[in-house]
């Protein structure tokens, strides 16, 4: 039997090559090969994770995280700016998905409302300014590609070699020849999960653990203080950043009435905006 | 222990992973200022998902605790940014984040700018269009004479 540390890493050499290859390059040969290539590397990943034992929370999984992942490619990879914001739109989706397959409803709503709801809109506001044809010479070329391309899968590729080979043995599914079994520092029963983290009042259970800092999950540990400060700070926080965002634009308006300068050698398609 | 439980923190954490090196390929990669950001953004997104899947595996709220004050502080830098990604592109007119290179050290050489593929690459689309068939149909004679009323 092949290590399985080693297929995760060929399968990450296999995804940085297509991502490469699906990155804009100037050219649009060899994209199909990258897709294709792309698809060996997922799935030879995909191969080696451990399974979770229920079809049906296997394939709910393996639909989120396809979709999840497949459109997060799509969305540094794509030429046009504004394709990239609705497949990264589509990747919100996903994760919310996969967020509340983990019993974390209030995060999964909160994702789609402030990531797909307003964040993802004021991009969408701002590509229009720009050119959203994909026509923009600077979309059609990357720095780098290839090193970035292999940076990312080396990052993506150690942690997962990572946490499969620590976990993967644990769970049943892959046999390592030199395993040590470590346990973990709390051992969870499932019935301790099912009336804390998936309990049925996880509104009132988040709250309870913001604000009182009360996790009826944690008993017999010393209560932790909440996080009444941090919702204060945070508060503040967006409220200097409101400011701080009017500010930044109202300033830099000003600005253009003085002298622009133009880049040395840089392509100026459509000037700004008159004012 | 139960192991469906430890295949589901496997499996999240290597999602969160690969979101994550998406994320940098991206942010390394890309010159368009937004794209970027994006990026960054989908980084973040690979972080909340670790963050849930270990507060799920210690059954401990914490961990989305930590996601919602990320998302907070993720509106809040979305916010700024954009507003320095519009100045930034009303004083050079492009969102190429070459154009501000002369913010570089003052020893180091410029990016040596390549030669831009000319024109647009992709094929123009070709919209559908119907055979025509059948006569013409007739068209009102438009009304030259004058009408008081219509």
């Amino acid at each position: 039997m092949i290590d399985p540390r080693r297929i995760i890493m060929v399968a990450a050499l296999l995804g940085a090559v297509g991502i490469w290859l699906l990155l804009p390059r100037g050219k649009v040969r060899g994209r199909l090969l990258g897709l294709a290539l792309g698809a060996v590397g997922l799935g030879l990943l995909a191969s080696q994770m451990p399974g979770l034992g229920d079809w049906v929370a296997q394939s709910l999984f393996a639909v989120l995280a396809a979709v999840t992942v497949v459109s997060a490619a799509a969305a540094i990879t794509l030429r046009n700016p504004v394709y990239c914001a609705i497949w990264f739109g589509m990747s919100l989706l996903g994760t919310a998905g996969l967020l509340l397959f983990q019993g974390a409803q209030f995060l999964a709503v909160a994702t789609v409302v402030v990531y797909a709801g307003a964040i993802l809109v004021i991009f969408l506001f701002l590509l229009m300014l720009a050119e959203p044809g994909g026509r923009a010479p600077y979309d059609r070329v990357t720095w780098e590609g290839l090193v970035s391309a292999f940076a990312g899968a080396f990052i993506a590729g150690i942690l997962s070699m990572t946490v499969t080979s620590v976990l993967a043995p644990r769970a049943g599914s892959i046999e390592l020849s030199q395993w040590e079994p470590v346990e973990p520092p709390v051992a969870v029963t499932d019935q301790q999960r099912q009336q804390g983290i998936l309990a049925d009042n996880h509104m009132q259970q988040i709250g309870g653990a913001l604000f009182d800092g009360r996790q009826p999950t944690r008993e017999g540990q010393s209560p932790k203080p909440g996080y009444l400060i941090a919702v204060e700070v945070a508060g503040v926080l967006l409220l200097a950043a409101l400011v701080g965002a009017a500010v930044i634009v109202g300033r830099g308006r000003q600005a253009l009435s003085g002298p622009r300068v133009e880049p040395a050698g840089s392509p100026s398609p459509g000037g700004p905006p008159d004012e | 222990m139960n192991n469906g439980e430890l295949a589901l923190l496997n499996d999240y954490l290597v999602v969160g992973a690969i979101l994550f090196g998406l994320g940098v390929i991206g942010f390394l990669s890309r010159r368009n200022m937004i794209v970027m950001f994006l990026a960054v953004e989908m980084m973040l997104q690979g972080v909340s998902l670790s963050l849930v899947a270990w507060g799920r595996f210690y059954n401990d709220l914490a961990g989305q605790i930590l996601v919602l004050f990320i998302i907070a502080v993720a509106a809040c830098e979305a916010a700024i940014a954009l507003a320095l990604i519009l100045v930034l592109f009303y004083r050079r007119g492009t969102l190429d984040v070459i154009a501000w290179q002369d913010l570089r050290e003052a020893d180091q050489p410029p990016y040596a700018e390549e030669e831009f593929p000319e024109g647009p690459e992709e094929v123009p689309p070709r919209w559908p269009s119907l055979t025509p068939a059948g006569r013409p149909p007739e068209t009102p004679r438009p009304q030259t004479d004058y009408r008081p009323h219509v």
